[in-house]
Formats: C-alpha cells, structure tokens, sequence
C-alpha cells in the first residue's frame, strides 16, 4: 500500500523542489493579479527578506527595527515567560501526578483555563501589571504551563510500577523515589509536554505583541500599518524558521532521554 | 467473584508456631475490596470484595529454598507481595525474623519478572542505586566497588556499562538478581524470575541461581508455575489450591539431593513420584479453572 522508503538525499531534493515549485507558483499568480492588486511575487519577497538578512541588527527608532533586533525581543519575552512555566509545572505536574488530594484541587484550573485562548489574560496582565514588557511574558506564562503541567502528571500517572516496587523494596524515601525514580522515569513526557509547550508559546507570542508594541508580532502589525505585504512575508518566513529551530532543539533533547527499552 | 466468610482470628494448622521459623505466615487472607461506587453509597451496600488468599498458613525455615506452585490466578504473586510489604494482609499477619511484617524492607530482595531494571541507568547503575539506598553507610566509592563485586557474581562485569536496551532478557535478569543480592538480603523473593525468557535461557539462569545460592546461601521463595524449576531447585515445594479463595493444598519437602542435576531429577524415583503428584494436583486444578463456568 505504502511505497518504499526513500534514501534521504533524494527526500531532500524532493524537498527543495516542493518549495521551489511552490515559489514559483506564488510567483505566477501574483504577476497575473490574480491575488490583488500589488500582490508581492516570491521574487519581490526574496529580494526583501535578504535585505532585512544583510544588516539584521538596527535600531532606528522605535517604529524601525531590524528583523534580528526585533527576533531577540520576542526570543527574550518567550524564554523568560516560559522557563517561569516550566519551574512551576514541572514540580506541579509531578505534585499532581503522585496525589489524588493535589489532582482533584487542580483539575478544575485546568479544565476551565486550559481552552481559553491565553490572550484573553492580556487585559487582566496590563491592569495588573501596568507594564508591557511583563504582560507579554505573564501572557507566554499562561499559555506555556499547561501542556508541560498535564504531560507531567500524566507521566507519573503512566509510569512502571515496577520501578516504585522496587525503590520501596529497598527502603528508599518518598524524596528519594521521586527525585531518582519518577522524575528520571517521566523526563520523556516532560520534554514532550515541553516541546508543546514552547509551540505554543511560540504561537501565542506574535498575537500578544501585536497589541504590545514591540518585538516580530508588533513588526507585522506595523509593517500592516505601512501596506507592506513584502515585510510581512518576510516576518511570516522569520517567524518560522526561529519556530523550526525551537522545536528541533527539543528534537534533540527527546532523543537524549528516549530510552524505551 | 465470590464472597467467602473470612475468619477473624487466624488459625494455625498445627496449632504452634515453627520455633525455628525464618518466615512464619499466620493465618492469612488478602480481599481486595473496590471502591464503594455512588451507588453502593447511596443503598448502603458494601461492594463484595475479591477474597484472593484463605487462611493461609506457612512457615520457612532460613536459608531453605520453597517454591511455590500453583495454577494460574492462585494468588501465588499476591502472596509474594505480602511477604514483600509491598501489600498488607486482610486477616492474619506475617512474621519475619520474629518482626511482623509492616512494610517493604532492605531485609528483602525481590526479582520481578519483568526485570524492573530502569532503563535511564546502566546495568552498574542499576545496581548501584540499590546499593546506595539500602546501605545509607557507605561511601560512593564503596558503593560502586559492592555494585561490580554483584555483577562480577552474575558474570556480567564486562557489560556493567550497558543500558538495559542493550542487555538480551537474561541478562537483564542477570543484573536485577544481582541488585537484589546486593543488599545482602536474608530472604530473597523472586516472582516467576524466569517466566519471560526463552527456555534455553531459562535453563541456563536455573543453574546460575542454583550456583550462586550454593555460594549466598540465603532463604529464597520462588514463585513459579514450571514444575520442574521448583523440583531442580527448592527443598521444599508449597502447594497451592485456585483461587478464588486460594490456600496452601500441600507442603512437600524434596529430598535433600544437593547438588543437583537434571538428568538426576529425572531418574531419581522419589522426584519421580512428587513430579506425578504435582503433575495430577496442578492438571486437576487447571482444569476446575477452565472448566469453570
């Protein structure tokens, strides 16, 4: 049914030529106006993306940022609101995953704010905080903690019985268990819950600063202000190779602590 | 499920104890109540529990090796584990060196049939996180000295820095016998040790076990559904009846042929004949089991 696997420089040249066929279609359509009027083809778009590339760091003025300038803004406003997450939910989610108590008096936090879009806590961080800055990184906060929160509790919950057996059978404190036992034995679904977490971080980062006033969200919103669809392509391109390079970090780090046996 | 009185106060077959008795269990029975749902709680009822074990009572002396035998679902494993602590028993109590029973402890090492090696740890690491946990006083040098010193036993000193991954199954079981070894536990508990390993393997670790216990002499119970395990290795066969409401059906004490051979064991009339007596005890109770409607 499925054909054979292919060798892995072929998939790669496969692959430039998907998006070399795909820039060539974007380029076709926007020549004809079949897009609108003034559509950016590829070309236009490439040719601005390297001009944003050549000298990425600047800063003119608030209203005008390089690309990299304005990449490190978000960059910064994401680790910090995220890692602040990952030090609650871990400790949290293993909390939850080990007592019933804890599940129950957690449960309905999560259930109730988990489906909500994190940017609604905006207004709530901009009274309270009075502060841009720390309500972009409140609002990375909020959305980051769930997925690594239930992916952890969920670990504890999944883990091999065995393992406590056998940390009881020799005596082995509660601390003990859960610092060289559980927490070891849930590290793959941390990371996953991780690698989650910083998708949407990643996600939510470009809406919140739209209404914010700096970093990459705040560049397409400006650059919308200014009708330059060229830039905005630009941002979109940026924005997803930084997204990319995130996720493979985690990549990585899941292949470290894969050890089914 | 059936719902069986259980007695309250324990009784004991020869009406003494076993002054000599390593591991004396008095008595016991193990229900496995569930949780009284909504409905239980709103009529007053109370969920009919699962009585696994009836009044069993069973006495070891140090440093024999018992297996005990028994069809499947008899409550062989839930036994294990109340000898272990890792389970309480409903009714009765166990004793161990004279203490009850209250808890897991250092004093006992269990083998687990699926290995239950962690699999973030080397085969020495393994073995060194026992070490570390159970003997508080030594130092990390010491530690890792004892944890090669165990595996070195089990003939795995050139694969102590392995990941589990990259151990076959017996010698994974290799490194979790000589984790619970290492402790240097007086009982050792082992449940179906060798159940999940082909049979060539599983001969080959029988023998291994025989030549280590010959050196470690400690009490060991084993747990096993193959009778000819239990006649090349114990000194004492525990019988039991199906469950639900399993018990001890005999005790059969093996002659003191040691040590010992397969191609013995085969010829020997006395091991003959207990190999037919198993044999028609185990056939008759499987076959109550399957036939049961």
């Amino acid at each position: 049914m499925f054909e054979s696997r292919i060798s892995r420089p072929l998939a790669i040249t496969v692959s430039c030529l998907s998006v070399l066929v795909a820039l060539l279609v974007w380029q076709i359509l926007a020549t004809q106006g079949l897009l609108g009027q003034n559509f950016p083809g590829s070309f236009k778009t490439l040719k601005e993306l390297a001009w944003w590339l050549s000298d990425p760091f600047f800063y003119n003025g608030p209203n005008d940022l390089g690309i990299g300038t304005n990449l490190l803004i978000s960059l910064r406003r994401v680790l910090i609101g995220y890692c602040l997450a990952v030090l609650v939910a871990v400790p949290l989610g293993l909390f939850v995953g080990i007592s019933q108590i804890a599940q129950s008096s957690v449960n309905p936090f999560v259930q109730l704010l988990k489906p909500v879009s994190p940017l609604a806590w905006l207004p709530i961080g901009l009274f309270v905080f009075r502060d841009s800055e720390i309500t972009g990184i409140f609002v990375i906060f909020i959305s980051s903690i769930w997925p690594t929160l239930i992916n952890t509790a969920f670990g504890v919950t999944s883990i091999n019985q065995d393992f406590l057996k056998v940390s009881r059978s020799l005596g082995a404190s509660q601390f003990r268990t859960v610092v060289k036992v559980v927490l070891p034995a849930v590290m793959p679904n941390i990371l996953a819950g991780m690698r989650i977490s910083m998708g949407t971080a990643w996600l939510v980062i470009v809406a919140a600063e739209m209404l914010l006033g700096s970093g990459i969200g705040y560049f397409i919103w400006n650059e919308w202000n200014n009708l330059s669809l060229p830039n905005i392509f630009v941002a979109i391109i940026v924005i997803g190779f930084a997204g990319l390079v995130l996720d493979q970090i985690f990549g990585l780090l899941q292949r470290r602590f894969d050890y089914q046996d | 499920m059936t719902s069986l009185a259980v007695p309250t106060t324990p009784t004991h077959p020869l009406g003494q104890r076993w002054p000599d008795a390593q591991v004396s269990v008095e008595g016991v029975s193990k229900v496995f109540s569930p949780e009284p749902g909504l409905f239980d709680f709103l009529t007053h009822r109370r969920p009919t529990g699962y009585v696994a074990l009836q009044d069993v009572s069973l006495s070891i002396e140090k440093n024999t090796f018992v297996s005990i035998i028994g069809p499947s679902g008899c409550g062989k494993s839930t036994l294990l584990n109340l000898l272990a602590g890792l389970d309480r028993p409903s009714v009765g109590q166990i004793l161990v060196d004279g203490q009850r029973v209250r808890g897991p402890g250092p004093d006992r090492g269990i083998i687990f049939q699926n290995y239950a090696l962690m699999p973030w740890l080397t085969a020495l690491g393994n073995v060194e996180y026992a070490v570390q946990t159970a003997c508080s006083g030594l130092s990390g040098g010491q530690a890792k000295e004892r944890a090669r010193e165990y595996l070195a036993l089990v003939g795995l000193e050139r694969a102590m820095h392995r990941f589990p991954k990259q151990l076959s199954g017996g010698m994974k079981q290799r490194v979790a016998i000589a984790r619970a070894l290492s402790i240097s536990p007086s009982i050792l508990l082992m449940d179906e040790p060798f159940g999940a390993l082909d049979a060539l393997t599983r001969s080959y670790l029988q023998e291994e076990v025989l030549r280590i216990w010959e050196d470690h002499r400690v009490t060991v119970v084993l747990i096993t559904h193959s009778i000819e395990e239990a006649l090349l290795l114990s000194d004492q066969i525990v019988l039991m009846s199906r469950g639900p409401a399993a018990t001890i059906a005999d005790v059969i004490n093996l002659p003191s042929l040691r040590p010992r051979q397969r191609s013995v064991i085969d010829q020997h009339p006395e091991f003959l004949a207990i190999k037919l007596r198993l044999e028609e005890h185990l056939l008759k109770e499987t076959r109550a089991v399957e036939e049961r409607t």
